[in-house]
């Protein structure tokens, strides 16, 4: 490392030649964490904004100055803006204030992602951490394509329950078999669920490619007929720079004023400190990330952890 | 598709230095720094792409090229080889044999497409004359019977599994024993996804090995994978010791440089490739005619002597 991040100590204005070099060093250990290119580049130029005419300290090295530079650009880029206390919204939407107004109704969650990123075992994995909210979740099978897709959930479902139970929840499975459409199914699952006093309705979606037109544009009239409260995507930690492209056509899949409203980076246990999808995914959409998926049970899901996700990165 | 967009930056990045009208050592630097972009965004692991940017600088060795020489068919020639070396590990695969019991074991990582491509995969040498079937060895994800059942019965390829035992060694085990007995030719056995963090889960997968004795280990690499792609594949090649690797999702936008990486790390050949999630979405795939078809090469074919 020290060849790389050339050492300049003390009292002086930085120019872009004395960056450039550290820069380069920094941008290849970004790349090795995997986070993508395209987002490497533009951390390590808001970087060199940040510092090209700063005065350094005495003994202060080009190395530390970046790395202290790099660290506040992660952190920033990683903050959500907003509050995602999931469990509150849910509330206002279940048993809203009489103030508001707002008719009682079912919150809706549905989750979209490319093949085999974990879409089903992390919904699975919310309707854990609702069931221990004592909330009443329906789960609706709506991968109507894949293979053993519904059997999937069924088994989950039937967990879940057996867990659920014992935490004061309540889960059960809507489905409606292989081959039928999927914003169909979604619907008549929100209608079901509003009669059936749920709480949340946790939709399924089939894999798609973020390259596929047809299965893409299908996304639109999902949206339009589940009328979802939470579009969250699940983007695997282990996808390369295709991350950016997911994360960017899937937001712009659900037609003019709907949005992603989230991610979910799963498989976060697979990667050591190659945690780079999640900045890669964020830098796309400046959508924020709502769980990480660390494992293959239940209980594998955590909120964004800022400070844990910098330091690996920096390490 | 995988590769084709980094295909066509190389060819661009070659061809442009080598139609400039000044061919000098920095528009060569130029052309490597372009390439070597190309491969960093393909998500070609660093290191690698460290070492070809060596190899090419020391095989065309631009300082000490004589005058009079074709530049533009010696940097040619030195790219190209660069990338058959990548994806050439010019290591033979197992090929199956008619009329004995060809055992077959699939292991990768989670939702890599191993259960698709078992199906994908039996299915192939089902049309070409052999008797196949299918063995599923996960006990562990949810559905992950269901699934290859479903499968198997639409490609009518006979399968064998269990709903009730949870130990995959044995109804590994149990699969190919009845299989074998009844003179099966090709036994594809699935497996569940695993990751090299977890050490209990590359024992369980040594110890199915260790029942079914597969005359050939598979690694199944979804083409999207990143930099994990050489620990992930080194880890599964010194438990596993695979003897070929199917790159999945090959239809999707993916660059499919980790995969290929992942080639480069284990000196294991690539030998097909997923192109949907349907039956019949798997291709062939020879590495040589790859990459010439890749950089619109056609005419290189009378340069390289392979
Ligand atoms: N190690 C690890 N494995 C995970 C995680 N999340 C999901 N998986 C595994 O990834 C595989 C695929 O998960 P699924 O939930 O079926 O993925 P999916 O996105 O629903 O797949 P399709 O519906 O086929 O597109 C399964 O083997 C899961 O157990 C995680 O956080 N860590
Ligand atoms: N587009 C596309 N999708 C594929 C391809 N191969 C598999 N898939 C999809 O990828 C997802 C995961 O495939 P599986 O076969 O379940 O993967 P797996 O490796 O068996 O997963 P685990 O058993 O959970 O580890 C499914 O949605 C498949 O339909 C392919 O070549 N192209
Ligand atoms: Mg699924
Ligand atoms: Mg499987």
């Amino acid at each position: 490392i020290s060849g790389l991040f050339r050492n300049v100590v003390g009292g002086k204005t930085l120019t872009k030649q004395d960056l450039d070099k550290a820069l380069k060093g920094m941008e290849d250990h970004l790349l090795k964490k995997n986070v993508a290119r395209e987002a490497a580049m533009r951390l390590c130029e808001s970087v060199e904004r940040e510092l090209i005419g700063a005065k350094t300290g005495s003994f202060q090295s080009v190395d530390s100055i970046i790395r202290t530079g790099m660290e506040s650009a992660l952190r920033k880029i990683l903050t959500p803006t907003s509050s995602l206390d999931l469990l509150r919204e849910i509330q206002s939407v279940t048993s809203p204030s009489i103030t508001s107004l707002q008719k009682p109704r079912p919150y809706v969650i549905s989750i979209v992602g490319v093949n085999g990123v974990g879409k089903s075992t992390n919904l699975s994995k919310i309707c854990f951490f609702l069931l221990q909210n004592k909330f009443r979740v329906l789960i609706a099978a709506c991968d109507t394509f894949r293979s053993g897709a519904v059997e999937q959930l069924r088994v989950h479902a039937r967990n879940l329950k057996e867990l659920g139970e014992r935490e004061g929840g309540y889960v059960e499975l809507y489905e409606k078999g292989y081959g039928k459409d999927a914003a169909n199914i979604a619907k008549d699952a929100v209608t079901f669920a509003a009669q059936s006093n749920f709480d949340v309705v946790l939709i399924d979606t089939a894999g798609r490619r973020h390259n596929d037109q047809r299965l893409m544009s299908s996304l639109e009239k999902f949206a339009k007929f589940a009328q979802p409260d939470k579009i969250l995507m699940v983007g695997e930690a282990l996808v390369g720079t295709d991350s950016v492209q997911q994360a960017r056509n899937f937001n712009a899949a659900f037609g003019t004023g709907r949005a992603l409203d989230g991610f979910i980076i799963s498989k976060c246990d697979t990667v050591g400190d190659m945690v780079g999808t999640l900045v890669s995914m964020v830098h796309a959409t400046g959508i924020p990330v709502l769980f990480l998926g660390t494992g293959q049970h239940y209980s594998d899901l955590r909120t964004l952890n800022v400070s844990w996700a910098t330091n690996l990165l920096m390490s | 598709m995988v590769l084709q967009d980094l295909g066509r930056r190389i060819n661009s990045a070659v061809s442009d230095l080598t139609r400039s009208a000044t061919l000098d050592e920095k528009a060569f630097d130029n052309m490597i720094k372009e390439i070597c972009s190309a491969l960093l965004e393909a998500d070609v692991n660093v290191k690698l792409v460290g070492t070809l940017r060596k190899s090419i600088k020391q095989s065309v060795n631009f300082k000490e090229l004589p005058a009079g020489v074709n530049k533009k068919r010696i940097i040619q020639k030195a790219v190209f080889d660069e990338l058959v070396k990548l994806v050439d590990p010019h290591a033979e695969p197992f090929k199956p044999k008619k009329g004995r019991a060809n055992v077959i074991m699939f292991v990768g990582l989670q939702g890599s497409g191993k259960t698709t491509t078992c199906t994908k995969l039996a299915r192939w040498y089902q049309t070409r004359g052999f008797k196949a079937c299918l063995v599923c060895a996960d006990t562990f994800r949810a559905g992950a019977f269901d699934q290859l059942k479903q499968n198997a019965t639409k490609a009518k390829i006979p399968y064998y599994g269990s709903l009730t035992q949870t130990d995959p060694v044995i109804v590994a085990r149990d699969g190919v024993e009845k299989f074998k007995k009844e003179r099966f030719e090709i036994i594809i056995v699935d497996t569940s996804g695993r990751h090299r963090q977890e050490q209990e889960l590359f024992d369980e997968m040594v110890q199915i090995q260790g029942a079914v004795k597969p005359d050939q280990t598979i690694m199944v690499l979804d083409s999207s994978i990143g930099q994990q792609a050489e620990a992930q594949s080194k880890a599964f090649k010194a438990s596993a010791d695979f003897g070929a690797i199917i790159i999945t999702k090959t239809d999707g936008n993916a660059s499919g440089g980790g995969a290929i990486s992942a080639v480069a790390a284990t000196h294991t050949p690539i030998v097909f490739i997923g192109t949907g999630e349907h039956m019949l979405d798997l291709e062939r795939f020879a590495p040589q005619a790859f990459i010439s078809k890749l950089l619109g090469m056609g005419d290189m074919q009378g340069l390289v002597d392979h």
